[in-house]
């Protein structure tokens, strides 16, 4: 069966200002890396435009309509410390939340195995209706709203090892028994959410926090005896990834030891559940990682791994 | 690399450090630093606790230790080992 990989080049044309870590260079990379010959058989595609229902199932549609209002024509528009729009960044932002859809679709549908989705802006911190922490729109809970609005799954696990809380992916789904949250990421920082005794409404909001300086030793162990038992008996029908590289050792936005080894060794853990409950769909969608070569390593290491499957 | 954003941190006072360090995890607590500069916060707060830590260590071995007589009556001074407690 295929791995897919998704992208689309509007994605290089969401612009940060200059020195900012979120920037085209990231995707460049990943492109680089994932030229080499043992990607050859990836089923890469173009990511289409989402469509603002689509975007719906998690964002009010005035929330939509104002980030397409605040397009600027020229330069930078600022829409908190962090986050930024450039003129390509709302169809960007379509095309990254289009990618997870699409990839949805293919998944669901049994056309192929899983996908890994390389696009920008992240998605994770956007919260309902607030862009924040460089996401515009939540691309990884759209996907799994889409998966059960369109697909009929039932229960949809969303797994983010990103270095930073995915506040906005909790947010969303935090009353929502239907989706499972599960998360590893650094404490503290940045945004400050995620401790452990953050439950939810219905117990299905995992948090397994990490210290700074913590490795793969502590990281597989969270997710040995917090994620992988709870994503078990949850029996999801599909995982979606938040899948951000920022816990690598050479990230220079967080203190966490990550290597290559332990993305990929995640990844293949979260196939097994899939395994076990889900036919094996996986959908992985790019979120942080701000140093290239952490970066490009550990996304060749976890695509690498997809294509076990 | 850039350059070390915390060199003045080994010579700020106890005061000092420890004002900024409250102040530090107040705002990662509340959740309002920006993504960008978390981590370069929690480096400085990092830097800041150990210059306290540091501080506190010269205070203690500073201290004297009473020493008592036998009736329970002080009968002189002896420098605190800090390494032995």
């Amino acid at each position: 069966m295929t791995t897919l990989l998704i992208t689309h080049p509007a994605c290089l044309k969401h612009l940060t200002p200059l020195g900012h870590p979120e920037r085209p260079d990231r995707l460049r990379a990943i492109e680089r890396a994932l030229e080499d010959e043992r990607f050859q058989h990836l089923l890469r595609v173009e990511a289409p435009s989402a469509n603002f229902d689509a975007i719906a199932l998690c964002h009010p549609m005035r929330y939509i309509t104002a980030l397409r209002d605040e397009s600027p024509k020229e330069g930078l528009v600022r829409l908190d410390a962090d986050t930024s729009m450039s003129p390509g960044s709302f169809e960007a932002a379509l095309r990254a939340a289009g990618g997870g859809i699409h990839a949805v679709d293919e998944v669901m549908s049994g056309r192929a195995s899983n996908a890994f989705v390389a696009v920008r802006p992240p998605g994770h911190h956007t919260e309902t209706a607030r862009p924040m922490g460089f996401c515009l729109f939540n691309n990884a809970a759209i996907a799994a709203r889409h998966a059960q609005q369109r697909h009929g799954a039932e229960r949809v696990a969303l797994v983010d090892f990103d270095v930073h809380h995915g506040n906005g992916s909790q947010d969303i789904f935090w009353s929502d028994k239907s989706v499972m949250y599960c998360s590893t990421h650094q404490m503290p920082l940045y945004p400050g959410t995620g401790a452990a005794n953050e439950r939810g409404e219905h117990n299905t909001v995992v948090n397994a926090p990490l210290s700074p300086g913590d490795g793969g030793a502590q990281f597989r162990t969270a997710m040995e005896t917090v994620i992988l038992p709870r994503l078990r008996d949850f029996r999801p029908d599909l995982i979606v990834i938040s899948a951000g590289f920022d816990a690598h050792q050479r990230d220079p936005l967080a203190n966490l030891n990550l290597l290559e080894a332990d993305f990929q060794w995640a990844t293949l853990k979260l196939m097994e559940v899939a395994n076990e409950t889900a036919r094996g769909r996986v959908v992985s969608l790019l979120e942080g990682g701000y140093d290239l070569e952490g970066l490009a390593k550990s996304v060749a290491a976890h695509v690498g791994a997809l294509m076990q499957g | 690399m850039a350059e070390d954003p915390n060199t003045d941190v080994p010579r700020l006072t106890f005061e000092r450090a420890i004002e900024e360090l409250e102040s530090i995890v107040k705002r990662l607590e509340e959740g309002k630093v920006p993504l960008e500069e978390s981590v370069l916060i929690y480096e400085r707060g990092e830097a800041l606790k150990r210059r306290c830590e540091e501080l506190l260590r010269q205070a203690e071995a500073r201290v004297e230790k009473i020493t008592l007589d036998a009736a329970g009556k002080a009968s002189g001074t002896e420098p605190l080992d800090v390494n032995k407690t």
